[in-house]
């Protein structure tokens, strides 16, 4: 059995060692109104949603605010920001606004769906492996031992260049495959420790099957953490999917903001100093994936009292 | 206890951050001084780049994907050619001629190998021979007619059986190179047809510079330049730099920048936006628009087997709707040339039936292609803006290139919106290399882009490339438009180019003449642009660079596979240091 | 602990070889075929492409049947030899990883050992000072959800396009030879600075932000209030909690490693460094069979010898695991 320690289990993604930290025992159900008061006065929380609020709606209206489409030709070549081409142009001469909103609605998109692919397999593992034990367990846990082990982004990059992905949810699905490890060890941990718990043995003697007592009673009492965890997965998501798509892998069709780093560096954005090409997109990123870890450590807070600063 | 490491730990840090701010103050950004007894001198030192995109693994010269300058600095042909006058250099053979079936070379006395050698007729012999060998490049000579190689003093006779291939074969003469028979005789079939002969000990040629450094490296290749150069001696031709470092280059825009910053003095690296920085200390071999000499053609390939590609008036109507000055603009920036409708580069200007080619081939007009496309029974009855089939089904064409190669993928989507307007339905997509290759290959594709051949001695390569008969299931390096409408005509026609001597111009032109026209009227690929023989230079050691003016300076800039022994070593030779 | 460090073994074992075997499928279940892109790259007449065709599928061996290939491929690896290259024709994959494996190396190690380091101790100083984790807690916030080549870009463009403070790219100067010389240490340090840097502070980031969190839930716990009350000082305190925060953070570490290696990837790609990065890129475009199998081999093999250290360090740091006590 590994050694998991049920006082703490860091789940780190690896690009942000972000622990989502397990209290000794799940939070006792507050009221929803207590938790939406220590929600909005959490700091970091609002700092979070509101970064990552502000640049979905940028996403949503954005398209809506100009005539220009991503790959739309015929605009002056290499322009910086003005009143009338508000990021400027590129050295092709397309939008920069144009490709920056609607690069902003596939990163959300594809970090929701491969967040949502790689929850649905980790809990699933993590809540089988958890709650059966035993050889099932013994078995979960190598694969997610093997998946784990091996460095996701070099796989992806071969999978990638082969599999020529040309859609969204194709690349969501690809990442969400093999970004799942971490949250099913996680969320394994947390099942093994309710599922010792008495509540849970009364369900078992009233005759429960396995499935309810996980959709019943388990999974509603690790809501909180649930959702700490789909929130790193789709920060997550976020960032390989930039990656990916900076290496040229990703959806051509689709603009993208990993795209737009691409092309400014094959346009040689740098060398002539088109700032306004390669800074946005890498900006958009940043905040929305900063935004979503920093909503995880508030949400943490929120639903762990033990962490607060008071 | 803790602080104390705390304290060690961020010491560890700043000593980093301390040691390599020394380094960058002083070795950073101008690169070690000149002072240094390890650093090449910069004042005799010509760097180069653009040419590597691997690690300098192969020193082969009778295979290609050798390292930049293997096959013009280190080992050298028989002839070189002037792609701009259309003449041959004697080199290593002071004449060469026709004497019935036989070629008669007489190969030039007084040149010696670098390790001392007498360089003779048996080298010659011994070269040609290699190709007789199974997985060697040069083996279509042996199955077209060379019978074999005999050799008498210094002369070297090549005996022909049948009408020999007279265009493949002034082909061959400037780019097969000669290697020592002393050291090669030495090597396994293998190592001779694909080994890499990088050990420096054996890196014996007859040209001006041998190896110094870097086999195997990933970063650099260093050429010093030899004693006793033969060309010397005969021509007065010397080389003015000690040693030309050739830098293998991880992307365009990290040798942009090097450029720039004066570190490359002659880059073959493909610059989008090099035309605005032209003037002051950067050059190009025109000064104004397209900058760059004519180096291949850029052919839109439609999948002839497939409708409507298959209706020459729907292929004329397609070329007729593509905005080809917008692509020559606004992705290239001038740096390349529209092509002209035979697709023939502008070095073989003399070739093309000019007359001819104004009255027959196509120039864009959304209206004209409209025109074509509605008299043809293109019409569109489903009001979405596109043409259909003439039985009705939608047209929507995929055009593909490799995914990475930018300008193209960009051209391509230019393309696609210009169609637009006539009412042809374009898809751009963006396949990698390999699965491009596939597609292309097995006639799975419907429009493709492609630049395979080369500027050469003769347009015969276009010929081929365009009519080569028959088609196989694969086809794999001509004819990927499986075109075969126009019959066996077109090929028959090339086929008997071959068979002219080159120095029957009257005959040639007629067959010149016959072939372009099929290439008008049919289109069996359309021809876009033409991609440049990039190169700019930085004078800031280094001047007298090519130039489309000036006495002797119209020479090939270009140290790419093949142009060193056009007249890339001339280029060179009339360097000076600044 | 020897059945800890046992079952750890027989895991690794086990991933090794499922790694190995999906490293050896994938390039081949693909479509495209390398020999004709390869042909295509000899730019030889049509006669001979033809026949060298046929000459390198068979030389290659891409001729027979894959069960064939992949006994050709174990039996390979336990000599050392990873096939030629196909996009370098007439070196071997072994060569050509040679020369770019120590680049690689030279950025990856550094950077992850002291980014983890620097990470922890910082991120412990700041769980403790109110100011501190005022300004540092921000900062790694931006860090850690940075893009890698996206810090790349800012520090190539700052640092080496506009200030020209470092170069832009490659491992050393051109006018040098690698050697064991005070001129080329000079010139490689200050090439290999940026890249090493870009992954430094990503890194950094996450470890800092982590170990943060994980002091501050340690002094919140009732252990240390226990101590506290019983008047225990706070240093020692302090080193409680940091001993338990290290061991998630350690477990961590290998889950890092995947992802920063990835970060050296396209890290590499900026810079221009000639490590596995690049190598990566054109044995992709050029369906490079078993150049890719090499690369692959290698990264995975180190990332699982990098997590079997770790381990052996858990079981050294963490008592529990010695004397064998499981968590459930």
């Amino acid at each position: 059995m590994d050694t998991v320690d049920q006082h703490t289990d860091s789940v780190s993604t690896g690009t942000a060692a972000v622990s989502v930290t397990v209290a000794e025992e799940a939070p006792p159900r507050r009221s929803r109104n207590e938790t939406l008061y220590f929600a909005f006065r959490n700091r970091k929380l609002v700092i979070g949603l509101s970064v990552v609020t502000f640049f979905l709606l940028l996403a949503i209206v954005g398209p809506w605010l100009t005539d220009a489409t991503p790959f739309e030709f015929g605009y002056p070549t290499g322009e910086p920001p003005s009143r009338e081409y508000w990021l400027g142009t590129t050295a092709p001469g397309q939008d920069v606004f144009a490709q920056f909103v609607y690069g902003l609605r596939s990163s959300f998109v594809v970090g929701a769906l491969a967040g949502c692919v790689a929850a649905a397999i980790g809990m699933t593992v993590g809540f089988v492996g958890g709650y059966r034990g035993g050889a099932v367990d013994e078995i979960l846990s190598v694969l997610t031992n093997v998946v784990l082990v091996i460095p996701t982004l070099a796989v992806l990059i071969i999978v990638a260049a082969y599999l020529s992905v040309q859609s969204l949810l194709a690349e969501a699905v690809l990442i969400g495959v093999t970004s799942w490890p971490w949250a099913a060890r996680a969320i394994r941990a947390q099942t093994f420790s309710l599922a010792s718990r008495d509540f849970i043995s009364v369900a078992r003697l009233s005759g429960q099957t396995g499935w309810k007592i996980v959709a019943k009673e388990i999974a509603p009492n690790m809501s909180s953490y649930l959702f700490l965890v789909f929130i790193l997965l789709f920060g997550g998501s976020v960032l390989i999917a930039a990656t990916l798509d900076f290496l040229g892998l990703g959806p051509s069709q689709v603009m993208s903001l990993g795209l737009m780093l691409n092309n400014a560096v094959s346009g040689s954005a740098l060398q002539l100093g088109m700032w306004w090409w390669f800074i946005p997109p890498g900006v958009g990123i940043t905040a929305i994936v900063g935004g979503l870890y920093v909503m995880n450590v508030g949400l943490d807070e929120v639903f762990n009292p033990k962490l607060r600063e008071t | 206890m803790s602080t104390q490491r705390t304290r060690r730990a961020i010491g560890l840090v700043a000593v980093v951050a301390a040691l390599a701010v020394v380094a960058s103050l002083t070795a950073g950004g101008a690169g070690a001084g000149p002072q240094s007894p390890f650093a090449l001198p910069r004042s005799e030192t010509l760097y180069t780049s653009g040419t590597a995109w691997g690690p300098y693994s192969s020193f082969n010269p009778l295979r290609n994907g050798y390292a930049t300058g293997t096959l013009g600095l280190l080992y050298e042909t028989l002839f070189r050619y002037d792609p701009l006058t259309d003449k041959f250099i004697p080199w290593l053979a002071t004449s060469g001629k026709w004497v019935g079936k036989s070629y008669v070379v007489t190969v030039r006395q007084g040149v010696t190998w670098n390790d001392g050698k007498p360089f003779t007729a048996a080298d010659v012999k011994f070269t040609f021979q290699t190709g007789k060998l199974t997985g060697s490049q040069y083996s279509t000579m042996w199955k077209t007619g060379l019978k074999s190689v005999t050799t008498k003093g210094n002369v070297v006779s090549f005996n022909f059986e049948g009408v020999p291939n007279y265009q493949d074969w002034d082909t061959n003469m400037y780019t097969i190179p000669i290697v020592p028979k002393h050291i090669w005789s030495g090597y396994s079939a293998t190592e001779i047809t694909t080994g890499n002969t990088d050990s420096p000990s054996k890196q014996v040629g007859t040209g001006p510079f041998k190896y110094g450094a870097g086999a195997g490296s990933s970063q650099t290749l260093q050429w010093n330049r030899r004693a006793g150069w033969w060309a010397t001696k005969a021509l007065g031709a010397s080389m003015p730099m000690k040693y030309i470092v050739d830098i293998h280059n991880t992307s365009n825009t990290a040798s942009l920048q090097n450029f720039l910053q004066n570190k490359i003095d002659l880059s073959n690296n493909f610059f989008p936006g090099i035309d605005k920085q032209v003037g002051g200390k950067i050059g190009t071999y025109y000064k104004k628009a397209p900058f760059m000499l004519s180096a291949n053609t850029a052919w839109l390939v439609p999948n002839t087997t497939k409708k409507p590609l298959n209706d020459k008036a729907f292929r004329r109507a397609l070329a007729t709707a593509i905005n080809i000055n917008q692509i020559v603009t606004a992705d290239y920036g001038n740096i390349v040339a529209k092509a002209n409708p035979t697709g023939l580069l502008p070095t073989w200007s003399k070739w093309i039936n000019k007359a001819q080619a104004k009255k027959l081939g196509f120039s864009y007009s959304v209206a004209r292609a409209k025109a074509i496309l509605a008299a043809n029974g293109y019409k569109d009855s489903d009001g979405d803006g596109y043409v259909e089939n003439k039985d009705g089904s939608d047209i929507n064409l995929r055009l593909i290139v490799p995914n990475g190669w930018s300008d193209w993928m960009t051209a391509i989507q230019i393309i696609a919106e210009s169609t637009k307007d006539a009412g042809i339905k374009i898809t751009p997509a963006y396949p990698d290399y390999n699965g491009l290759v596939d597609e292309r290959n097995s006639g799975k594709f419907e429009l493709v882009i492609n630049n395979d051949k080369q500027l050469g001695n003769t347009p015969y390569t276009y010929y081929d490339y365009l009519f080569h008969l028959p088609i196989a299931e694969s086809q794999t390096f001509a004819n990927f438009s499986r075109f075969t409408q126009a019959g066996p005509a077109p090929w028959a026609l090339t086929l008997k180019l071959n068979k002219v001597p080159t120095s029957n111009l009257v005959k040639a032109k007629k067959i010149h003449s016959a072939i372009q026209k099929y290439i008008l009227e049919d289109l069996p690929a359309i021809p876009l642009w033409y991609n440049g023989m990039w190169a700019q230079w930085n004078t800031t050691y280094w001047t007298n660079f090519p130039s489309a003016t000036g006495q002797g300076m119209q020479n090939t800039p270009s140290t790419w596979n093949g142009y060193l022994n056009m007249t890339g070593i001339d280029a060179l030779a009339k360097l000076k240091k600044k | 602990m020897s059945r800890y460090l046992l079952r750890k073994s027989a895991i690794y074992l086990l991933t090794f070889f499922v790694a190995v075997s999906i490293d050896f499928a994938i390039p081949r279940l693909m479509p495209g075929n390398p020999i004709d892109s390869l042909i295509g790259r000899l730019q030889a007449d049509s006669t001979a492409s033809q026949e060298l065709h046929g000459f390198f599928t068979e030389s290659f061996g891409l001729d027979e049947p894959l069960w064939k290939q992949y006994l050709t491929f174990w039996r390979g690896l336990f000599h050392g030899d990873l096939g030629p290259s196909i996009a370098y024709v007439g070196s071997s994959v072994t060569e050509l990883i040679w020369t770019a494996i120590p680049y690689t190396l030279a950025l990856l190690v550094p950077a992850i050992v002291l980014s983890y380091i620097a990470g922890n101790r910082v991120g412990a100083m700041a769980a403790r000072r109110k100011t501190l984790d005022n300004t540092v807690l921000p900062v790694a916030y931006v860090l850690t959800a940075m893009p890698y080549m996206w810090l790349a870009l800012i520090l190539a463009y700052v640092l080496a396009f506009r200030l020209q403070i470092f170069p832009v790219s490659g491992a050393y100067d051109f006018s040098l030879q690698p050697a064991w010389t005070l001129e080329f240490a000079r010139s490689f340090l200050a090439h290999w600075f940026l890249p090493f840097l870009t992954l430094f502070l990503v890194a950094f980031g996450g470890w800092a932000i982590g170990m943060r969190n994980l002091i501050i839930y340690e002094l919140e716990s009732e252990y240390t209030n226990y101590l506290q009350s019983l008047g225990a000082p706070s240093r020692l305190v302090r080193k409680y909690a940091y001993s338990n925060a290290v061991l998630p953070q350690m477990s961590g570490l290998a889950l890092a490693l995947g992802l920063v290696v990835g970060g050296a990837l396209v890290t590499e790609i900026v810079f221009g460094y000639p490590g596995i990065g690049s190598l990566i890129i054109t044995a992709i475009q050029v369906r490079d069979y078993f150049l890719l199998q090499g690369i692959f081999l290698f990264i995975i093999l180190g990332v699982l010898i990098a997590n079997f250290i770790v381990d052996i360090a858990y079981v050294i740091v963490d008592p529990r695991t010695r004397t064998g006590i499981q968590g459930s």
